[in-house]
């Protein structure tokens, strides 16, 4: 596998569980065991009711573009070397809103309230990045 | 904090050259546009004992600048943050002058904004550590302000059939305000073709829908409108104020309420009843151009215009000098300086002295052409009321209303 030259996440206590799922090609949201509300970005207690009964809920990993930017010009290392690449909030029919890229589709196909699905790439022994393609193109998503 | 309204004062402004290559450091920047400033308000080293400034550690504190000048403080702060600090730090002055802190503060940011630390993740940024949202947001290649913001463009932009053509008119007429400015940096008037056809940076924005960079300080003197009488200047009077004040969720507000809502929608219910006045009260506007968009998305969030109707006014030629509620006259951050908002208030402090620099002859003294035309006048005739609309994120902003 050729060295991934993109940032790698910063993997936190409260992240380690959404990225070891990833790892497992699933993607994972939390969900408040006491008033039910869905979040993504893990965080350490709900931010609606300030439970800490949190709980992982598997997510279909489908969604559509809520909305997307295309950047033309970056000096983020590994980034810079593919530009145009597509950075995207996708909402999940869950209900959650995901910051992720897009890929599997020209830059400019990409429409904001297209469908599409979670795929993984696995950078390195240790970490596996989701990112969304649309849906006909996914192979992650089960 | 209502009946605060019209008790304190803007006596003091000051600047630095803009430019891109100061050659100085941040802490002989900032001790030029304190002196200035404090000159300006016919103040000296005695007659200021607080000081305060915000800075994203680029910058020299104040108790190292305060030295230089040989001001003792009775108060001093410097806090973190870029965008929309220069309203709240305002209402902070007041507040430690309310209080009996200190009589009169110097309020100043300084920056190598081009030489040293470049807000796309440049310079000695690009080493800064990770850390809060970056985390999550880095590995997706999200790592300039110009990424941050351009989603809830484009969520504009499909919501609300907001075109590019529409929203380069901001630029053009800052680009107009600042052929008027001897300060600016970029000179030169534009025109909607010039925006379209230059190149992509982050889709929606293009080349001319972003701020400049430079290297520069400025500084404002805040004090109670009692001392303020007894003063050089005419004093500038703070009505009201909003410091800050953000959406649901400043660290993904993409998840909480329509993306294309930012944080205007907040604080109009703050500063409009503590000022007493509505937006149709409003002479001036300075409303943050960070980018085009964010002086349009502002503007409506404000009542400017109805909400989704900020592409037709900001294309209107209201905003414009000779429109009736012109917006950045300096040029503002698309072609004066950036400075963190600073030089908006700067800007709109003069215009409601009647005393805006521009290339009048006789503009130091109040006598202004009102010809709005290249290489001319610049100054608002009877401008009584300014607002400025500070931007730090879509999910974080601060506003000021000031009159003379």
């Amino acid at each position: 596998m050729a060295e991934y030259a993109k940032p790698l996440p910063s993997i936190t206590s409260e992240s380690k569980p959404f990225w070891d799922a990833c790892r497992r090609h699933r993607f994972v949201i939390q969900r408040c065991l006491d008033c039910g509300s869905f979040q993504h970005y893990p965080r350490g207690v709900c931010a609606s009711c300030w439970g800490d009964r949190l709980e992982w809920r598997e997510s279909r990993g489908q969604g559509k573009v809520y909305t997307f930017t295309v950047t033309e010009r970056t000096q983020t290392q590994g980034f810079r070397e593919e530009v145009p690449y597509v950075v995207a909030y996708v909402e999940l029919d869950e209900g959650v809103q995901v910051l992720t890229n897009l890929v599997g589709c020209a830059p400019g196909d990409v429409r904001i309230g297209m469908r599409v699905a979670v795929t993984f790439e696995d950078v390195n022994d240790q970490v596996s990045i989701p990112r969304f393609a649309p849906l006909e193109e996914a192979s992650g998503a089960r | 904090m209502g009946n605060l309204r019209d008790k304190y004062c803007i006596v003091g402004v000051g600047e630095t050259e803009y430019s891109r290559n100061s050659g100085r450091t941040t802490r002989a920047m900032a001790v030029e546009a304190i002196k200035k400033a404090m000159n300006d308000a016919g103040l000296g080293p005695k007659d200021v004992d607080g000081m305060m400034s915000y800075q994203q550690n680029d910058s020299t504190p104040s108790l190292i600048v305060g030295p230089d000048l040989g001001i003792r403080l009775n108060f001093w702060v410097d806090m973190v943050g870029g965008g929309s600090s220069t309203e709240a730090l305002i209402g902070l002055a007041m507040g430690a002058i309310e209080v009996g802190m200190c009589r009169t503060v110097a309020l100043f940011r300084s920056m190598n904004g081009y030489t040293e630390v470049r807000i796309g993740g440049t310079g000695a940024r690009a080493a800064a550590p990770v850390r809060g949202q970056e985390l999550a947001t880095r590995p997706y290649g999200m790592t300039s302000a110009g990424q941050v913001f351009a989603p809830t463009f484009m969520r504009h932009m499909h919501d609300y059939g907001t075109s590019s053509a529409q929203v380069a008119h901001v630029k053009v007429a800052h680009s107009k305000h600042a052929s008027q400015n001897p300060k600016a940096l970029y000179k030169e008037r534009v025109t909607v073709e010039d925006v379209l056809n230059s190149r992509w940076i982050v889709k929606p924005l293009r080349l001319l829908d972003c701020c400049v960079e430079t290297d520069n300080a400025t500084c404002l003197v805040v004090t109670s409108a009692e001392r303020a009488r007894d003063l050089r200047q005419r004093p500038i009077y703070l009505m009201g104020v909003a410091g800050r004040v953000s959406k649901p969720r400043t660290d993904f507000p993409w998840a909480h309420g329509p993306l294309s809502r930012v944080a205007g929608y907040y604080a109009k219910d703050i500063v409009f009843p503590m000022a007493g006045i509505g937006p149709e009260d409003v002479d001036l506007t300075g409303s943050y151009d960070a980018f085009t968009f964010t002086t349009l998305l502002q503007l409506e969030e404000y009542g400017f215009c109805k909400k989704g109707e900020g592409g037709a006014y900001v294309s209107s030629g209201i905003i414009e000098l000779a429109g009736k509620r012109p917006n950045n006259t300096s040029g503002g951050h698309l072609c004066e300086a950036y400075t963190h908002g600073m030089n908006l208030v700067i800007e709109n402090v003069r215009q409601l002295r009647g005393l805006a620099d521009d290339y009048c002859p006789g503009w130091a003294e109040g006598k202004h052409s009102y010809d709005y035309s290249p290489g001319k006048c610049r100054q608002v005739k009877d401008a009584e009321i300014a607002m400025n609309l500070g931007w730090s994120t879509p999910a974080t902003g601060s506003a000021l209303i000031l009159r003379r």
